[in-house]
């Protein structure tokens, strides 16, 4: 009895190592052809590397600016994952505290914009901030992401503020504070693990983020990540190996991230989902 | 309810609290949207300097266009497939790795990891995968299956799309489902064991109607992340062989971009939002039905 | 107390930053360009928009070089993304109101561009350039681009390949009718090597080799500009046209003889160049472009060349003996936000290649450019622009398509290759191009 019910639940782990590898063997195939040349790859795809040579992350790293395209990855993400907390913590306050048919109705536009494709707002977005000469800089791109992602992280964040007594603040009004207060003294620290959640949620979606920095970084020096991964497809030919390379030098930050934070990012987008 | 004393101290904190979000949202939301609404009564093609006004001929012509109506097919066709696998395998991997097993919390966070890389890196990397790896193994042990590029046959370069996007998808709606479970009371369960539940009943009775809201969550975001995949596509079949792959994101970017017919193409996105809007509310209101009567 | 006010007063800065920062990068992106400007005589800088990336090196190597012989200008080399036409980059950057001081476009595009660029007919290389070079960049009598390069596409032949299948020395002007190719085709295949490889890529046969059947019509451009006409007005039936019927026939040939003729679409751009170039082949539908890929791969010591493509069995028909080539890549300058300075620097730039040695050089040797420029007397450095050269040379050559709507390779392309994977019959592929053209803006 005890032992068919053992043997089950090593079927079941075989089952599952067996699709986890099926998972992961996409990464694992990409990083052994980085160490490549092409006509290695092309021959025999799944060879392992006959020596461990840079010389395609060289390539990549200088190619792609490495640097600078991370530091501006690292910059615009960090500040737009920032902002758009803060911003969207304090929006979302303030609608669960105010709760009038002014703000419900703005939350409600909030929330049924999350379904307007960002195709249908591409080009009118370029046009408008290319007029206004806005376009090419971080911080534009910045002041977007806090635009499209706020609808998101209030939209989540209204579901936890719900569930904070107000009292609390009731509280802390009546010892004299002011709401600003009030909200950076108690309210923002509560709010700690769903911040962590948005955070990371905003995090993957702004550091592999394509479509919105192609059209808004136009100047080589101001490229991301992702941009710059991308100049290393010819016009004809793909040169595979340096591209492999490029393509784990841009999601290696993210995958050393993952290796240390895995816990909280797993469960961050856990709480995400329960509202 | 919070309120300040006086009038300026009230909009003060508006201002304060909602200000720059609001703004920034209005600005970078909503009057791009409205603008695009206005293009899409022009005959602007994205370069020149001046547009007329043409009324609603592009939207006769978003009628008229076959290939568009075409595309939509074919997205209607892959979410069908897409939600559905997601959601399945998403909750069989979560249902199994909510049980204890050993190193249950590494197969977690190995399944989440294709959510790390964004759509292009990864459509290269299918890309590849696909039109060497998989050849390259099907030659060698003489499968016909495998040995011509998946990506050069119309079914099956549709199939690698599903493939690829389940493989993208399913570790993220797993968590979402990890989340659900654990929040199923366990004495509930362990009641109806003792009661002489079996496991399936006890799925179809207890487990399924407690899950409604991560059913809701899941089939929302697969739902939507269908509709509007375009990144995916791009990378991994470019609308090929012969536009046979071309979900209706890329057609309306080619419509706009490519054909430089740039009102049409915005009329279509303007369209396209409709028509998901009308999909994901449907989908929403019946499934919020269903979690009252549950 | 104190305390609180700071967060508050945090916060309203972050939000001042921002808008600042915003309209602060407006302003000074303005200042940039007067104030360079107002440096006028000391150093300019002009970017150029390059949308041929197989010479994105060497491109940034005559930028150098070109510095190095203006010290005062310097010129930076942008790629556009690929995947991006150079028509969509170009109008985003426009769009964002960035746009490089030059920018490469396809022909079809300078239109388009008409009122943000430069009127260059005042250039001294108008009357260098070679007979009919801008003809399709002048509008209401003014010339808008500069003609970069000719490019010309056909059958690319493996000598080595070649020779051992027709038992000596093989001579390319004895291949006249679609039977004398079928014929090369088995003696190939006889040799004991596979005959060609057709490359499915959209726009190999929806830019190139499908337009042949428009350009061969007639030897005037003006009866061809007519067919196009009566394309649009629906009054052309392709199913019974002539020339389309005799390459579609070749195409049939080529499909029979076709080394991936079990999986037609699965072949990539890359797999011509080494199949040809290994010798695998003995012939591949492609341009001079090519040059690079394949010498990448030679085993013929650099002998290859051209034939023309039959569209039937009469030699003497036209486009039976003739390679299709034109001016395929044009340069404009931008008016709208470059300074005089750029402007003339850019046009300096310009004059560099076709006129000063080392211009020249870069361009015929190092990019394998065939100019189109007739005070240009170097030979083309490889093997392809050279077979070009000579059929031009020799008056065999056959205008390209060069204005066909923007969509056309992707559209026309798709239903090539739904032909070329035996998807769709003749009548289907004469229907849905006659459809494209019907509903073509």
């Amino acid at each position: 009895m005890v032992g068919s019910k053992s043997s089950f639940s090593w079927l079941k782990f075989i089952v599952l190592a067996i699709v986890l590898i099926l998972f992961i063997v996409p990464f694992v195939l990409l990083l052994i052809n980085s160490f490549k040349d092409n006509n290695a790859i092309t021959s025999n795809p799944l060879s392992l590397p006959h020596h461990f040579s840079f010389s395609n992350y060289k390539t990549a790293f200088d190619e792609m600016g490495y640097l600078s395209a991370f530091m501006n990855t690292f910059i615009i993400t960090t500040v737009s994952v920032l902002l758009i907390s803060l911003c969207a913590a304090m929006t979302a306050h303030y609608f669960v505290r105010n709760n009038t048919k002014f703000n419900q109705i703005t939350f409600l536009l909030m929330v049924a914009s999350m379904i307007i494709p960002f195709q249908a707002i591409m080009i009118p977005l370029v046009k408008i901030y290319g007029s206004l000469g806005m376009l090419d800089s971080k911080w534009s791109l910045i002041y977007m992401y806090v635009g499209f992602g706020s609808s998101l992280a209030v939209f989540i964040y209204h579901g936890f503020v719900k569930s904070i007594p107000v009292e609390l603040e009731e509280a802390a009004m009546i010892d004299g504070a002011t709401r600003t207060q009030t909200f950076f003294r108690v309210v923002f620290p509560v709010l700690m693990p769903t911040t962590a959640t948005i955070s990371i949620l905003n995090v993957l979606w702004i550091w592999n983020d394509f479509l919105l920095p192609s059209l808004i970084l136009v100047n080589p020096e101001q490229h991301t990540l992702p941009l710059s991964t991308y100049s290393f497809y010819g016009t004809y030919t793909v040169d595979y190996g340096p591209l492999m390379a490029g393509l784990v030098l841009t999601i290696l930050p993210i995958i050393i991230v993952y290796l240390f934070a895995q816990k909280y990012i797993i469960q961050g987008v856990m709480q995400g989902s329960i509202k | 309810m919070i309120t300040e004393k006086g009038v300026w101290n009230r909009l003060r904190s508006r201002l304060l609290f909602t200000g720059p979000t609001l703004f920034a949202f209005l600005t970078v939301m909503i009057v791009p949207f409205f603008y695009g609404i206005y293009l899409t009564f022009t005959n602007w093609d994205g370069i020149s300097t001046t547009h007329t006004l043409v009324g609603f001929k592009n939207y006769g012509a978003v009628f008229k266009d076959t290939e568009f109506w075409k595309s939509f097919g074919l997205t209607l066709k892959y979410v069908l497939f897409t939600v559905i696998l997601i959601n399945v395998i998403a909750f069989l991997l979560a249902y199994v790795l909510t049980k204890g097993l050993k190193g249950q919390s590494f197969f977690r966070a190995g399944f989440f990891l294709p959510n790390l890389v964004g759509g292009i890196v990864l459509g290269f990397i299918w890309q590849f995968i696909f039109n060497n790896v998989v050849v390259y193994l099907g030659q060698k042990a003489a499968i016909p299956l495998l040995s011509a590029s998946w990506l050069s046959d119309p079914d099956k370069a549709f199939w690698s799309l599903v493939i690829v996007t389940v493989w993208q998808y399913a570790g993220y709606m797993m968590v979402i489902y990890v989340a659900g479970l654990m929040g199923v009371p366990n004495d509930i369960l362990e009641a109806a064991s003792i009661d002489g539940a079996n496991g399936w009943t006890k799925m179809r009775k207890m487990i399924l109607p407690l899950m409604v809201p991560s059913f809701i969550v899941c089939i929302f975001l697969s739902l939507q992340r269908g509709f509007m995949v375009y990144d995916v596509n791009v990378a991994l079949t470019q609308g090929g062989p012969f536009k046979s792959t071309e979900l209706v994101s890329m057609h309306v970017y080619e419509k706009a971009f490519l054909a430089r017919d740039y009102g049409l193409g915005q009329a279509e996105a303007f369209v396209l939002f409709l028509l998901v809007a009308g999909i994901t509310l449907l989908q929403v209101y019946f499934s919020k039905k269903m979690e009252v009567d549950a | 107390m104190k305390r609180f006010k700071g967060i508050q007063l945090l916060v309203l800065s972050l939000l001042v930053v921002m808008i600042v920062s915003a309209c602060g990068n407006s302003a000074s992106s303005s200042n940039q360009g007067s104030s360079e400007g107002s440096n006028s005589g000391k150093d300019v800088k002009i970017t150029l928009l390059n949308s041929k990336g197989e010479i994105q090196q060497q491109l940034e190597e005559a930028a150098k070089a070109f510095h190095e012989d203006n010290p005062n200008i310097t010129l930076e080399v942008q790629a556009v993304p690929n995947g991006g036409s150079p028509f969509e980059r170009a109008s985003a950057l426009y769009a964002a109101g960035n746009p490089p001081t030059m920018i490469m476009l396809d022909t079809g595009d300078v239109e388009k561009f008409k009122d943000r660029i430069l009127d260059l007919s005042g250039e001294k290389w108008n009357q260098d350039a070679v007979a009919n070079a801008t003809d399709f960049t002048t509008f209401e009598g003014k010339n808008y681009a500069f003609p970069f390069a000719i490019e010309g596409y056909g059958f690319i032949y493996n000598k080595a390949v070649v020779d051992k299948a027709v038992g000596g020395n093989f001579d390319p002007s004895t291949i006249k009718t679609t039977n004398d190719l079928e014929n090369l085709f088995k003696q190939i295949e006889a040799s004991g090597k596979k005959a060609l490889v057709i490359s499915p890529m959209d726009w190999s046969l929806g830019a190139h080799y499908l337009p042949l059947a428009y350009a061969g019509q007639n030897k005037d451009m003006a009866e061809v500009n007519k067919f196009i006409d009566a394309l649009k007005a629906g009054q052309v039936d392709l199913a019974s046209n002539k020339v389309f019927n005799g390459l579609m026939d070749t195409f049939d040939v080529m499909m029979k003889h076709n080394i991936d003729s079990a999986s037609p679409l699965s072949g990539q751009y890359e797999r011509g160049a080494e199949l040809l170039g290994k010798g695998e082949v003995g012939i591949w539908f492609m341009g001079n472009w090519a040059w690079p890929q394949i010498s990448g791969y030679d085993t013929a010591n650099k002998q290859y060349g051209f034939l023309p493509v039959p569209i039937s069995n009469n030699p003497d028909d036209y486009g039976n003996q003739e390679i299709s080539s034109a001016v395929s890549k044009r340069i404009v300058i931008d008016k709208e936000k470059s300074t005089p300075e750029q402007q003339a620097a850019a046009k300096k730039f310009l004059n560099w290649l076709v006129y000063e040695q080392k211009g020249q050089d870069f361009l015929v040797n190092k990019m394998n450019i065939i100019p189109a420029f007739k005070n240009i007397t170097l030979p083309a450095a490889d093997p392809l622009g050279k077979s070009i050269q000579d059929y031009i040379a020799k008056g065999k050559s056959e205008q390209s398509m060069s204005l066909l709507p923007a969509d056309h390779w992707k559209q026309v392309g798709a239903s090539m290759q739904k032909y070329l994977a035996k998807a769709s019959d003749r009548a289907t592929l004469a229907k849905e191009i006659q459809d494209y053209w019907k509903n073509v803006k």
